[in-house]
């Protein structure tokens, strides 16, 4: 590798970080706005305006940025920033809409899901280790309920993800089965065979239900749980503080949306439609915005609307056991699929349903 | 030959004879003025380093090393009766570790063990004890390789029981001895065995000439089972939260290192020792350590998060990082031994094998860097209670920036060292079952939680009267934190640059026994 | 010797892979943007009034010791629910050194049985 190679690494990494930035904060509070707009219209309410988000961050920059005096400084104003920081570098490994290309090279292809799903762990550790720092009880409760939520889903998750890398490895002729490029390239949905499917499906809704505590989104948010904790861990973080926190929420949503997006549905419009160059961009990234329309709102609005906060030790016990032993029979499906297909010789299913 | 010549052709010798030699001479030089003492102490060490690197790269370079100690090789009635080292690349990794935390160790102990009496016998005892782990990992001789591992474990008893006017710290050192004492003991009996069959002691030779007996299963059950207990692997781990509880911290840096050396046994007795047989028992026995190491990781941390000892709770973690080195070991072995697949149509069985070797450089340095920032708080404050303490992030900035620094690398955050062999390990033990990485990944997390409930009640919280007057704690300590903390950056960084020319090197040693026995037949 | 480029060679797993470097030449660069954007906001706060008291729903502040959650104390919702997972294995742990050794030898004696020699 030349000095030049190393300098253009640099600057394609200096561009598609700044890129990545403004897309990752802007879309984050876009579909945070549009998230609060439906569950009001849910609850029978008009709602804030769509821009709400933008002018609740603004709102956030001009007011006073208390550090509390109990505080240890140095680490409750480092939280919030590496947890923001950490949260849009995840949405370089992210295939986004029709451009795995965007940072092709440089770092697509440069890490993989598993470093997505650690990467995945900073945001929410920041919050915590921001929340421990703050030296109120409220927040100390509040962060040590985010950590045990943590411990909690990382289970089904982690069977979730080593599920589908596994079966992808048994199925499909690939190396680098981890990586996010080759799982949109050949999704799983087309390999395998009926019973793998409903496997597929329990893996999805399980997914679907570990989002809401990745994102502390109700029913898993004890960690924050305004009624009894007033919002626990960030009860002593306001200001430009705040806003950090804020906008991490924002791009988390984008990030988990986005990553359910690649593990199941990575299909592009542009080659149905035969549309090429730029027109097939532009339809790749609406398309791609509504599908992670569609996951937000069954992800996280949806449920969110619907059902009532667990408490803390229900949220492990929910997690724990119900998910994980749904997550487990996810597997097992896999499982079963693998040995039925190769044993009786059974097309996937795709073919059976005449569409391959 | 020139003089240098000389010395390089024993230098394998030398790993070992001097810190033998130094543990006897510090005594005397202790006579003279405690700082001579430490300056010699620190320098011996790091003379050992210097040959441990220079073996390392004639190894690398050459291959197995082969060294008789008084002539050349000798044989009777065809069986080797000298007394030899024979290093393989995996040897010489075990051994760097060793030495990297001795060397640390002795900075650490200057200034930690500043004002305690009977520091001469302190370093004494350290220094012997890093002989007796060198011997442990570079001898090709069974019976010498019990030796070493009494050395070793005298040593550790007694550095375990240092603290002499603390009862705890006495019944922790008996514990020790006893069960180490029971351990080498089984091993010795093993051997016997094996002694009595085949009538070798070296272990390349009998490589060659085991049959896998009746008697030789017995043998390797309780070489595994006797090495793994000291190696504190779950349910036999119960003597570790004991011994690294109550050992100065400095010593609890070293015991990682000698447990470690006795995971090595284990390694060199599967593959090595009973490598040309293993295929042959009923049972998988890479599935055993993949189970043993499944119960040590979901063990260790469960009991860890329920601790509220500080260094109990860092040694509960390091019980459960050892699961990690199972793992990966079991998953490469289980291939191995399964003639029917064979290593090359699984490659993932290296690749997990790389994950576990790296991860036992990696797991020995943030425990140590654990474990020194344990006795850092311990030396600054006189508590050791999680329930005590609160809100030193104000006093000891450095050592709090030194436990963020452990903190990520033990839990495998990236971009830090212990997420580049999790990373190797989960993504190919799924192979073997998707379970083992579930499984793994989830013990990870719980190691997190952990060590961030040390981060909240040791630094964080708010400010408390008792330790208004707290200070930061002596140069030499932050400087033994800061070259371990730089150890784990530079590895979290360039994770392939240490597996292609450390890891891979040992990997090999371990899939390839045949090598190791050809560093023998060719004097034969 | 190493190579600059060796440096930057991506860490590769057989199934994954992995570039620290890049990820932290990334990290520092929106780093860097995220504490410009930072700055545009308001630094200020009135410094040793009510306004850096903790908050307690009106309560009025206890002395720091009493304020410092005791690490005892954390993770309740975990060790709530995991409680039969937790009293099973704190009974294992005896601390009787007479244990450990039995425990050495149930180990020796299920891998006597796996291996079939009893």
């Amino acid at each position: 590798m030349e000095l030049s190679e190393i300098t253009r690494i640099v600057l394609t990494t200096l561009g598609g970080a700044m890129l990545i930035t403004l897309f990752g904060l802007v879309f984050g509070l876009i579909y945070k706005g549009i998230d609060r707009k439906i569950a009001a219209h849910m609850q029978g309410r008009i709602g804030p305006p769509l821009k709400q988000p933008f002018l609740d961050v603004r709102k956030l920059f001009v007011k006073e940025n208390i550090v509390p005096e109990n505080a240890v400084d140095w680490v409750f104003n480092l939280a919030p920033l590496i947890g923001l920081v950490s949260c849009i570098t995840i949405l370089l490994y992210l295939p986004i809409g029709g451009f795995p290309a965007i940072m092709d090279g440089v770092m697509y292809g440069k890490g993989d899901l598993i470093l997505i799903l650690y990467l995945l762990i900073i945001p929410s550790l920041a919050m915590v280790i921001g929340g421990f720092s703050s030296g109120s009880p409220y927040a100390t409760v509040g962060a040590q309920r985010e950590m045990a939520t943590m411990i909690a889903y990382e289970f089904p998750l982690a069977i979730i993800i080593i599920s589908l890398a596994w079966r992808l490895s048994l199925v499909a002729d690939v190396t680098n089965v981890f990586s996010l490029a080759t799982i949109s390239s050949v999704p799983l949905w087309g390999l395998i065979g009926p019973i793998g499917f409903i496997g597929l499906v329990i893996l999805l809704f399980t997914l679907f239900l570990v989002t809401p505590a990745e994102l502390s989104k109700i029913p898993f948010d004890s960690p924050e749980a305004e009624t009894e904790i007033a919002d626990g861990l960030m009860v002593e973080y306001s200001g430009r503080n705040l806003a950090m926190f804020y906008l991490t929420d924002g791009v988390k949503t984008v990030v988990m949306g986005t990553l359910i997006i690649a593990l199941f549905f990575p299909y592009n419009l542009s080659p149905i439609l035969g549309l090429t160059s730029y027109s097939a961009m532009a339809a790749d990234i609406m398309f791609y915005l509504v599908k992670l329309f569609l996951v937000i709102l069954f992800s996280v609005t949806l449920i969110r609307v619907s059902v009532a906060r667990l408490k803390i030790d229900q949220v492990v016990y929910t997690y724990w056991v119900p998910l994980t032993l749904l997550g487990l029979v996810g597997l097992i499906c896999l499982m079963w699929d693998q040995t039925i297909m190769t044993q009786f010789n059974i097309p996937p299913i795709i073919e059976l349903l005449g569409l391959g | 030959m020139n003089f240098i010549d000389l010395i390089m052709s024993h230098a394998p010798a030398l790993l070992v004879v001097i810190p033998l030699l130094g543990a006897f001479l510090t005594p005397l030089i202790s006579k003279i003025n405690d700082k001579i003492r430490n300056i010699f102490v620190i320098s011996i060490l790091g003379i050992t380093a210097v040959f441990v690197l220079l073996v390392a790269q004639q190894v690398l370079d050459t291959g197995t090393i082969t060294y008789v100690f008084g002539s050349s090789l000798q044989t009777q009635n065809n069986t080797v009766i000298r007394i030899l080292f024979e290093i393989d690349a995996l040897s010489i990794f075990m051994a760097l570790v060793s030495i990297i935390l001795a060397f640390v160790a002795s900075i650490y102990s200057w200034g930690f063990l500043e004002n305690e009496t009977g520091q001469d016998k302190y370093y004494t005892l350290l220094l012997l004890m890093t002989a007796g782990m060198l011997g442990m990992v570079l001898t090709g001789d069974l019976f010498n390789f019990f030796v070493f591992i009494e050395i070793t474990s005298i040593a550790s008893a007694a550095l375990i029981a240092f603290w002499t006017n603390r009862v705890k710290a006495v019944e922790a050192g008996f514990k020790y001895i006893f069960i180490s004492t029971i351990g080498a003991l089984f091993i010795l009996f093993a051997l016997a065995l094996l002694y009595g069959q085949y009538d070798a002691l070296n272990i390349a030779q009998l490589a060659d000439r085991i049959t896998f007996t009746y008697l030789d299963k017995i043998a390797l059950i309780i070489f595994i089972s006797a090495l793994a207990m000291k190696g504190g692997i779950v349910p036999m781990h119960m003597w570790v939260p004991d011994a690294y509880g109550r050992a100065p911290a400095s010593a609890s840096l070293v015991l990682v290192a000698a447990t470690q050396a006795s995971l090595y046994g284990v390694f060199r007795v599967l593959f090595t020792l009973y490598g040309n047989v293993i295929h042959l028992p009923n049972i998988s026995f890479g599935w055993i350590l993949v189970i043993l190491g499944l119960i040590t990781m979901l063990v260790g941390v469960i009991m860890a998060m329920i601790q509220t000892d500080f260094k109990r709770l860092i040694a509960y973690g390091a019980v459960a990082e050892l699961g990690y080195i199972f793992l990966g070991v079991g998953t490469g072995l289980t291939i191995i031994a399964n003639p029917d697949i064979g290593i090359s149509s699984a490659p993932f069985a290296v690749e997990a094998m790389k994950g576990s070797i790296f991860h036992i450089i990696n797991d020995a340095l943030d425990v140590g860097l654990l474990f020194m920032i344990a006795g850092a708080v311990y030396y600054a404050t006189k508590e050791t209670s999680l329930n005590s303490l609160g809100g030193l992030a104000r006093n000891m900035k450095y050592t709090t920036i030194f436990f963020i620094i452990g903190l990520l690398a033990i839990s495998g955050i990236p971009p830090m060292n212990g997420f580049a062999s999790k990373l190797l390990i989960y993504e190919s033990t799924y192979q073997l079952n998707p379970i083992i990485s579930i499984i793994a990944i989830l013990s990870s997390i719980m190691l997190l939680a952990v060590f961030v409930k040390i981060f909240q009640s040791v630094f964080l919280g708010p400010k408390l009267k008792k330790f208004d007057d707290v200070k930061e704690v002596p140069k030499s300590m932050l400087i033994a934190m800061g070259i371990v903390a730089s150890i784990i950056i530079f590895f979290g960084l360039f994770p392939d640059l240490i597996v292609s020319n450390l890891v891979e090197p040992a990997v090999n040693a371990l899939i390839h026994p045949e090598n190791y026995l050809q560093g023998l037949t060719g004097g034969l | 010797m190493i190579s600059i480029d060796e440096l930057f060679n991506t860490f590769n797993t057989g199934n994954g892979f992995w570039n620290p470097v890049l990820w932290l030449i990334a990290f520092v660069i929106i780093f860097l943007i995220i504490y410009i954007i930072r700055g545009f906001g308001n630094n200020s706060y009135k410094k040793g009034t009510g306004q850096t008291q903790v908050f307690l729903s009106g309560n009025p502040e206890s002395d720091f010791e009493s304020m410092h959650v005791k690490s005892s104390n954390l993770y309740w919702g975990w060790t709530e629910s995991m409680k039969w997972i937790i009293d099973a294995l704190k009974s294992i742990h005896t601390g009787n050194v007479s244990d450990y050794v039995l425990w050495f030898v149930i180990v020796m004696g299920v891998l006597f049985l796996f291996v079939g020699l009893i």
